[in-house]
């Protein structure tokens, strides 16, 4: 994947917040590649910045307070993190489109589903409205709603959670993206259901050749849908390899723990002890140290590590890659190799059916 | 069902809670004491004539001795027919004084309404999609002082220095000036100043908390995402939703108009409107102007509340009509 020019190429990205209580580092220096037509998944913790990171792409975090704080996004070559308003209200929904993890809350209650979907298709491309209207029974023909012709002038509330994040892929996909941008999306959906957008989403990356970043805190959704992986962690990138490396020889002690999180066959889940630290005033150091079973006095002090060759393709922002230290220490090499297809499994909540 | 039925449910509600209205007024007036007996035969003392026989002309006129369900009756159908009586402080249909005194309180009225509609509104949003800056501060602060300060101060206040000090503009209303013309204009700008800036103020709070609701919801963010721009985003995804409570305040805005009687600032500003033409009645015991000026608002908040309901109907299509 590597030796085709990225998509979107994200340098040392800081995004901060100025809250009454600091200032909160949520992204701090993060870079990650996309290449064309390639599914980069994005995973941490609640409170890793995942979504402030994926949001802050085409800025659509709320400034103030937020507050790019350096970096660039370089997306088919422009730098986003200086264009203009106007020019990223262009790209928006055109070029790379958002969906978001709630579909519930995604639709405006007071329009009817093809209205939403046609006025996404409208505000990129010079059609009647009959044209766009059209298109949207297209469309959300295309993501499998049923007699797509009888519903489109339906509200949102007339629509089960399933559907209604059909819907809104189906808005996300109305001016043909390059970059599809989902965060969460299956997580407010029942496990059935989650599934089934998966596969969607898949159908219609094969269909539309867009690119995909997948933020999730889901690692059985990450070994399904990815080609590469970005493990975050308060604010800062982990590790990032592809899908098959990360999982078959996770080599940063932090996704080691998140690995061993997930509830397996034969095997008991292992939590990791501590929480996430406090952004406002993060350790010195590694951002993990605290929590981590291998912190060395290296990892207490100076800056966090930089992300350091693993293997070929494959990198750990972790002082074990540096001279004078022994990975086997942090490797536990062949553990991790029985835990690769254990996941697709995450507890969920309320569960809508699928249907009308 | 239909929203054909629920709308003719509803009206026939509004028509029983008017019903129920009358009856009770009626009642109230036949246990009220000096009903207007009393004043019109002080009226006719005054000028000479004999008491007794001006008190039972009074009720032969008023029907004051017919058995109770009769009165009754004709009560109700005078009020159907429009038959609202007699005004014996000023000697014409109730009705009549209402409809000369109704384009006075218009002149001020509307254009308040409309100000305060648009600015407190305009004034609401920009808070919400600015808040906590200096100028969402500002508009807060601004609408704390129109919602604080007393009508009848403020009037007078503006009328000493606007009117006494600098002279710019009469301190009193003046009849016989014409509707469209300057001089009326300038002695309508302090009435309505005086009764949009806490108008203003009010519609100003309502919009901004109800706009808030919206500001950071996630389709205001998917409205984003699409690459609406900040106006479109404003007025269809965070403006139209929250619409639908505003609702609540605009029809009663609007229809306040039809009776706009601002008793204080009419009797500050000494405008004939309805407000000073109901004041008047009340400190002269008019009973039937009384009772006239006070039923129509009741009527009109009949009529919003049943126009309220359709327009939630018509603007949150959540709104399930068939349960209620």
């Amino acid at each position: 994947m590597s030796d085709t020019a990225p998509l979107l190429s994200v340098r040392d990205l800081r995004v901060q917040f100025n809250t009454d209580e600091g200032v909160v580092r949520a992204v701090d220096g993060i870079s990650f590649d996309v290449a064309p037509g390639e599914t980069v998944c994005v995973v941490g913790e609640s409170g890793s910045g995942k979504t402030v990171a994926c949001e802050s792409i085409t800025k659509l975090i709320p400034m103030p307070p937020g507050e790019i704080a350096g970096g660039e996004v370089r997306f088919d070559g422009d730098d986003l993190t200086d264009a203009s308003e106007k020019q990223l209200q262009s790209i928006r929904g055109d070029r790379i489109a958002h969906i978001f993890q709630d579909p519930q809350g995604a639709l405006n209650p007071v329009y009817p589903v093809g209205a939403q979907i046609a006025e996404a298709v409208r505000l990129h491309s010079d059609v009647s409205k009959a044209a766009a209207r059209d298109r949207a029974i297209d469309l959300l023909d295309r993501v499998g709603i049923p007699e797509a012709t009888n519903r489109v002038d339906d509200y949102p509330h007339e629509f089960s959670g399933g559907m209604k994040q059909r819907v809104v892929i189906a808005m996300a996909l109305a001016a043909d993206p390059d970059l599809l941008i989902a965060d969460e999306p299956t997580t407010a959906l029942d496990v059935t259901i989650q599934s089934q957008i998966l596969n969607l989403l898949r159908d219609l990356q094969d269909e539309f050749g867009m690119s995909i970043i997948f933020v999730t805190h889901n690692l059985g959704v990450v070994a399904e849908v990815a080609d590469r992986v970005v493990v975050m962690y308060a604010g800062k990138v982990m590790e990032t390899g592809s899908v098959h490396d990360v999982f078959e020889r996770p080599s940063h002690p932090y996704t080691k723990s998140l690995l061993e999180c997930l509830p397996g066959i034969g095997r008991s889940m292992e939590p990791i002890g501590g929480s996430l630290p406090d952004l406002t005033a993060p350790p010195e150091g590694c951002r993990f140290h605290p929590r981590c079973p291998h912190a060395t006095a290296d990892c207490r002090s100076g800056s966090h590590p930089e992300l350091l060759e693993a293997a070929s393709d494959h990198r750990a922002a972790c002082v074990y890659y540096g001279p004078g230290y022994d990975v086997s220490a942090i490797r536990g090499d062949g553990e991790a190799e029985t835990r690769a297809t254990d996941g697709g499994r995450d507890d969920s909540h309320d569960s809508h059916g699928d249907s009308r | 069902m239909s929203m054909l039925w629920y709308v003719s449910r509803r009206v026939a509600w509004a028509v029983i809670a008017t019903y129920l209205i009358l009856s009770l007024t009626f009642g109230l007036l036949v246990v009220a004491p000096g009903d207007g007996q009393t004043a019109f035969a002080f009226k006719a003392a005054t000028q000479g004539g004999n008491v007794d026989d001006a008190k039972e002309t009074f009720d032969e006129i008023t029907g004051r001795d017919e058995p109770m369900l009769t009165r009754y009756k004709n009560y109700m159908v005078n009020m159907a027919t429009l038959e609202w009586g007699w005004s014996y402080t000023r000697n014409q249909p109730v009705l009549t004084a209402i409809s000369e005194a109704y384009p006075y309180s218009l002149m001020y009225a509307l254009p308040a309404t409309l100000i305060s509609i648009v600015l407190g509104y305009a004034i609401g949003l920009y808070s919400a999609t600015h808040q906590y800056t200096l100028t969402d501060y500002f508009g807060t602060f601004t609408a704390f002082f129109g919602i604080s300060i007393p009508n009848f101060w403020f009037g007078i206040m503006l009328i000493l220095v606007f009117a006494v000090d600098l002279g710019w503009l009469p301190s009193y209303y003046q009849t016989g000036k014409g509707v469209w013309t300057l001089a009326n204009a300038k002695q309508l700008i302090l009435p309505i100043i005086v009764l949009s800036t806490g108008a203003i103020a009010g519609n100003m709070r309502y919009s901004r908390a109800e706009a808030l609701e919206y500001v950071h919801a996630d389709f205001v963010k998917t409205a984003r995402a699409k690459g609406a721009d900040d106006w479109r985003v404003l007025v269809r995804h965070i403006f139209r939703p929250a619409l639908v409570p505003l609702m609540t305040i605009l029809v009663a805005d609007i229809l306040g108009l039809l009776f706009a009687g601002a008793y204080i600032t009419e009797v500050v500003f000494q405008i004939p409107g309805l407000g000073l033409l109901s004041y008047k009645a009340i400190v002269q015991q008019d009973t039937a102007l009384v009772m006239a000026t006070t039923l129509i608002p009741v009527f009109i908040a009949i009529v919003g509340n049943l126009l309220q309901d359709i327009a939630y109907t018509v603007l949150d299509p959540r709104i399930d009509y068939g349960g209620r």
